[in-house]
């Protein structure tokens, strides 16, 4: 599967300029999927100077993909926009620490996460779900698949449909899903953001998987017998 | 009959146990042997495979409240108002 979700772009685009650093730098996957938008060098550079203007069409380029991060990462409208004021207000504080080391969205995004990641932490609830989530037991193992298969998922799911089965995961497969499937964050990366194995990133995408099939098969079942 | 079906879970369980890293790995799924004669296991990294492929597809549609700009705006407006102040 990993090749039917990689991007090899080859034609990246270069690296930011002045007064960001024209170094050549290896372009990870992630950067890949993250090209610089038109327009934003100059508005990091006058934002980076302290001008609100250019601030704000920062703002309104990247508004939508953070905030549907959040949304997808926390499954709450109101939690979700507390987080993205806090992720800008944060970019705000730190923008002129942006280097061009890799490309500004995900230098941004990967804010994000943390700002998520944090609150979750703080929620004494909700860290423990992750952690639960996060470490498999020997019951939660990945599910093992003997039956026999009438329904198939391809060419079934529309996007609504995978939306909602992804809001129904519990935490920790969510996160671990919608970093590395929805996102395109390598395990590596993951397993830092997350503080957990590389090993057990991807037994928790895996097991994410698995429940999403689970929870769409019954959805289409659910159809079948309407 | 039985003990074949024995061996045949036992093969799709060793099978299943490995996924996460045949999913990760760069060997194409095809040239795993196990799928070329289990229909059940091939049908389920099928859906696996579907199911990566359309959450890659999942665009960032929702916009936040203009309400966060407002928010945002107020915050640094008011940031910038103590440093003023301090300075």
């Amino acid at each position: 599967m990993k090749n039917t979700l990689r991007t090899t772009d080859a034609n990246a685009p270069a690296a930011p300029v002045q007064p960001l650093t024209t170094e050549a730098r290896p372009v990870q996957q992630h950067q890949r999927r993250n090209p610089p938008i038109a327009g934003e060098l100059t508005a990091i550079s006058q934002a980076q100077q302290g001008d609100g203007a250019a601030f704000e069409i920062l703002y309104n380029m990247h508004k939508r993909r953070v905030y549907s991060l959040c949304l997808r990462m926390l499954g709450n409208v109101a939690e979700a926009e507390d987080l993205t004021q806090e992720a800008f207000l944060q970019l705000h504080r730190k923008i002129s620490t942006f280097r061009g080391d890799s490309a500004f969205s995900t230098w941004l995004h990967r804010m994000a996460v943390n700002v998520v990641l944090m609150h979750l932490r703080k929620k004494g609830l909700q860290l423990v779900s992750l952690e639960e989530t996060l470490e498999p037991t020997q019951e939660d193992g990945p599910r093992k698949d003997f039956g026999t298969r009438d329904l198939t998922l391809s060419g079934s799911i529309d996007r609504v449909t995978l939306e909602r089965a992804v809001e129904e995961l519990p935490p920790g497969y969510r996160m671990v899903f919608v970093l590395h499937d929805v996102e395109g964050y390598e395990h590596n990366e993951i397993a830092g953001m997350l503080q957990c194995s590389i090993g057990n990133s991807k037994s928790q995408l895996h097991k994410a998987r698995m429940r999403l099939r689970s929870l769409l098969r019954q959805n289409m079942g659910g159809r079948a017998g309407a | 009959m039985t003990n074949q079906t024995t061996n045949a879970s036992k093969e799709c369980s060793k099978f299943q146990q490995q996924l996460p890293e045949f999913f990760d790995s760069e060997v194409s799924m095809s040239d795993q042997p196990h799928l070329k004669t289990c229909a059940n296991c091939s049908a389920l990294v099928r859906d696996l495979e579907y199911i990566a492929v359309q959450a890659k597809l999942l665009l960032p549609i929702h916009d936040p409240s203009p309400v966060v700009w407002q928010n945002i705006q107020s915050v640094l407006t008011k940031n910038l108002h103590n440093d003023e102040q301090k300075s």
